[in-house]
């Protein structure tokens, strides 16, 4: 029930060579197919790579409730034996840096346990909250983000509520740095999350976004190669689905067999851009006609920065 | 030549000017179009129209007459429903290019995605590339040329038309075969080549259905319905009933296919009664003129509502599982007592258009009967889901009842076992619909309606993605509606008690805090005026009538119609049974039954103190019932069983 867009920078400057960033560019795609998802926004950005310290972002509201929660977050991470390096509150948001050389699994899955976590990373930051791409935008600041790529989600809330949580994209709980935005439905859902967590991978949500995910990031732990993950999500995942996946240096796409969900990818020598709708690909060049492409179902694909 | 510039205007004052330019006959030049949607949409006038640029989803859609040219790339559902005309795309066009086609010549240069012309009728859908996987899914006639390469599951499940291909065929659709190309047909394709400056390829291959699947096998045994396991006489386990079941399986191999409703006892309307004391309410001789009952119907959004004279309507029929003189019946009925009638799936009809005073006009998946000059005399809009008898599955026409006459309306091949598609080739998710109901706006300028018919499944979801959407009212049909052709296991055993629909409905509305942004008319199996009443205090903004709108104009419920040979007229389409059916005396007959409901519902209205229809609410009701209070959770309170005056209830009709 959404709208989906990915971009990744091959040169500097962008599309065109118009020195748009990769942030300016993923509010450009998402503003125009906002019409796919009105209710919420959500990006999913890779900022600079500090190895060895840790950047969080929680959602903790406002007022007292933000308050408690903090409280909460930073006795969770003491008791993990990280240390805070910097904060910064965002919008109903906080954003942690730390230092931490443990378990990055067991820290996240307490502090799930502890707080609304939204992603965890070395460079990963999950930016998401009610409203358009332009209301994101005015309290993140997600147009000042130069990185090299980015996945971003409009979200058009049908079967749970408007709120900044349930909001896309996910973050692969437990796994730094591993996003995703899904447009469709798995309908194994169940079948495939008992398997993972009956090897002790836990969920944060009934969302089968989050799913893909942990799902990804469980293959390239065990060293599967991202666009053989992919492929192999193809046979394993039942359903409708066009998704696309970023880490800390690839970007990439799967489709199902039945080609349900729309998918438009666009790649020259300077950007490769995949979104929904050509409309959202053609923002990044206005005026210009494109030479896109419609992905076949069943295929896969993906992109080192 | 006139100049939009879509960096200057919005689509939709874009395409109100396409249209007053194609009224004028000037031809038309689009700039920047940028991929936008509903590009053109709507237009009905012979001239051109230039993209200069790419364009988005149903770029020319729902159109006749006009020739679009595309500069660049096209999105999904290309020239979507287009009667007569043609589009040129010079780049690449998304998926289900050609859509619903009903004559046009739709020419992309480059590579056509996914399901490219699926349900197309007639008309010519060229494509220079390749095509993607599932080209020429379920299409009904009219021909596809790919120059490239044919893709997965060519021609699935086609019923009719043909497919030609010069590139490579890897794979065959389900039902499809591949046969010699006949020299004549090679000529007509080079011709259509060169008049599109095409270059002819050395050979094609030629894609045909190859008739597996358009009948059901062996028939179904006609005999003395037992439709009800009540009639079985007997109440042992293996009765006469279900004996009859079995041998019939024994003989097909395959489930039994009905008409009607299911006929196992559900929780109810009849389960719940009103709290107040209504003796009194025959006591008033003219209650109607007590009453507020005018209603408005799918303004909320700014359409022009339907104005009906009481909160009833007509609920949705096909000319098709109905006769044309049932449809005509129905329409001069609702139009002798103002209220709205429904096209149902088979297309509009001259004498219904007339007879009807506000007319919907509904679209379903196989977009049989769909067309936009339709669109434009409709009073409404309304985009099928699925139905209250059997959610989730398509509509089912015996070969007996699919008559060259009504093949042509539908645009489909006569003497097939029409199984109408389940679902809508551009509507896979709640983000692609919203795209869909734009496209109708478009079209028709904003000022009708748009409405959705739901079959009781999912409600709680349902209702929710309806409103989010943008829907302005919702049909909502109980397990208790009626069809003209069903399976009967599904009949009985698949769906959502009408009582059950409509509390779900009401709750997900509340939930989301959206009651105020969507109407409610609740259907399935409502049988009089005081059904019409407790559907309003449970909260719908109207109830429609189906089966006793046709039994008050002379069904037998013989549950049949199905079979195509009713005695009584009504659901058959052949012109000897049809002649026994007056429509006109029919007529009078439902509109005395609509009356009778108008009647009823004023004197309770009356009874209960209230002096307009919209101040019914829950407080007026109890439960009957232990399970009808857990559906409503309504308070328990089976003493007010008899509560109903004598007076009040069902009057024989005639």
């Amino acid at each position: 029930m959404c709208g989906i867009a990915g971009i990744l920078y091959k040169k500097k400057g962008g599309p065109g060579g118009r020195n748009v960033g990769a942030g300016q560019a993923l509010i450009d795609m998402l503003d125009g197919c906002q019409h796919r998802g009105p209710d919420s926004t959500g990006f999913a950005l890779y900022r600079e790579d500090t190895s060895g310290i840790l950047r969080l972002r929680f959602f903790i509201g406002e007022g007292p409730e933000a308050i408690a929660a903090k409280t909460t977050i930073h006795k969770t991470l003491a008791d993990h034996g990280a240390t805070v390096v910097e904060e910064h509150d965002e919008g109903t948001t906080v954003t942690l840096r730390v230092n931490y050389g443990g378990d990055i699994q067991e820290l996240s899955y307490a502090l799930e346990h502890a707080a609304k976590l939204m992603s965890v990373g070395a460079s990963l930051d999950i930016i998401k909250d009610i409203g358009t791409a332009h209301d994101v935008d005015d309290i993140y600041a997600v147009r000042d983000f130069q990185g090299t790529h980015g996945l971003g989600h409009v979200r058009l809330a049908t079967e749970s509520d408007v709120k900044p949580e349930a909001a896309h994209p996910f973050w692969a709980t437990g796994f730094s740095d591993i996003a995703i935005v899904h447009n469709g439905q798995i309908t194994n859902y169940w079948k495939m999350r008992r398997r993972l967590e009956r090897r002790g991978y836990q969920f944060h949500t009934d969302n089968d976004s989050e799913l893909i995910a942990v799902y990804l990031a469980d293959k390239l732990k065990t060293g599967t190669v991202l666009n053989d993950a992919l492929k192999e999500s193809i046979d394993d995942l039942d359903g409708t689905f066009s998704f696309l996946v970023s880490t800390k240096d690839e970007i990439g796409y799967a489709k199902d067999r039945l080609a349900v969900k729309p998918m438009v990818k666009y790649e020259d020598d300077d950007i490769i851009a995949i979104a929904s709708e050509e409309v959202s690909l053609n923002r990044l060049f206005p005026g210009q006609p494109l030479n896109t492409m419609e992905p076949p179902p069943g295929t896969f694909q993906t992109w080192h920065r | 030549m006139a100049q939009i510039d879509l960096s200057d205007i919005s689509v939709t004052d874009a395409n109100i000017r396409i249209r007053e330019l194609g009224e004028a006959g000037e031809n038309i030049e689009v700039l920047n179009p940028d991929a936008r949607h509903h590009i053109g949409v709507g237009l009905t006038a012979p001239v051109t129209v230039h993209v200069k640029g790419s364009a988005g989803y149903f770029c020319a859609g729902l159109t006749d007459t006009p020739n679009f040219v595309v500069e660049n790339n096209v999105g999904w559902g290309l020239a979507d429903n287009m009667l007569q005309g043609s589009v040129v795309v010079k780049g690449n066009a998304g998926a289900i290019a050609g859509v619903a086609i009903r004559g046009a010549e739709v020419v992309i240069h480059g590579n056509m995605g996914s399901r490219a012309g699926q349900v197309m009728k007639e008309g010519t859908l060229l494509c220079g590339g390749n095509a993607n996987f599932m080209a020429g899914y379920m299409m009904y006639g009219g021909r596809i040329i790919i120059l490239g390469d044919s893709g997965a599951k060519i021609g699935e499940d086609m019923t009719s038309g043909n497919i030609y291909v010069a590139g490579k065929v890897d794979d065959l659709g389900s039902d499809a075969m591949l046969i010699d190309l006949p020299a004549d047909e090679r000529d007509d394709i080079l011709a259509f080549l060169d008049k599109y400056e095409l270059k002819a390829p050395k050979s094609f291959q030629k894609i045909v259905n190859a008739g597996t699947k358009l009948r059901y096998g062996t028939a179904e045994p006609q005999m003395r319905p037992m439709p009800f396991f009540e009639f079985s006489g007997k109440s042992d386990y293996w009765n006469t009933k279900v004996q009859e079941d079995i041998h019939i399986k024994a003989h097909t191999g395959r489930y039994r296919i009905r008409g009607y409703g299911g006929a196992r006892s559900l929780p109810h309307l009849s389960d719940i009664a009103f709290r107040k004391d209504l003796s009194g309410a025959a006591n008033e001789p003219d209650p109607v003129s007590k009453v507020e009952m005018r209603t408005e119907i799918g303004g909320i959004n700014g359409a022009n509502p339907l104005k009906i004279s009481m909160p009833i309507m007509v609920a949705p029929m096909s000319y098709g599982a109905l006769s044309r003189s049932t449809k005509q019946a129905i329409g001069i009925a609702s139009g002798l007592s103002d209220i709205a009638e429904n096209t149902g799936e088979g297309g509009m009809s001259d004498a219904q258009r007339d007879a009807a005073s506000q007319l919907i006009f509904q679209c379903l998946g196989g977009r049989l009967g769909w067309n936009i000059h339709d669109m434009k005399r409709a009073d409404g809009l309304e985009i099928y889901i699925s139905q209250g008898a059997k959610p989730g599955l398509g509509g089912q026409l015996m070969a007996k009842k699919v008559t060259p006459e009504l093949a042509k309306i539908r645009g489909i091949p006569h003497g097939i076992d029409l199984r109408s598609p389940s679902r809508h080739p551009d509507i896979l998710g709640a983000d692609d619909l919203v795209i869909k109901i734009e496209e109708f706006r478009e079209a028709t300028g904003y000022k009708l309606p748009v409405s959705v018919k739901l079959g009781a499944g999912r409600v709680r979801d349902d209702i929710k993605i309806a409103v989010k959407d943008g829907f302005d009212f919702v049909e909502l049909d109980g397990m208790q509606g009626s069809t003209g052709a069903g399976s009967a296991e599904v009949l009985e055993f698949v769906g959502i008690p009408t009582l059950a629909a409509i509390v779900e409905a009401e709750e997900a509305l509340a939930e989301i805090g959206r009651r105020q942004d969507i109407q409610l008319i609740l259907m399935g199996g409502l049988r009089d005026g005081i059904d019409a009443v407790k559907a309003l205090c449970l909260g719908a903004d109207a109830a429609a009538f189906g089966t006793s709108a046709i039994i008050a104009g002379g069904c037998i419920a013989c549950m049949q119609c199905h079979v195509g040979q009713c005695v009584t007229g009504i659901a058959t389409q052949d012109p000897e049974h049809e002649k026994r059916y007056q429509p006109l005396v029919e007529a009078q007959n439902i509109h005395r039954f609509f009356e009778s409901v108008r009647w009823q519902v004023a004197a309770l209205a009356h009874a209960m103190g209230h002096t307009s229809v919209t101040q019914f609410s829950r407080d007026d009701l109890v439960a009957l019932t232990p399970e009808a209070a857990a559906i409503t959770g309504l308070p328990y309170e089976p003493e007010y069983r008899n509560q109903i005056p004598e007076a009040l209830k069902m009057q024989k009709v005639g």
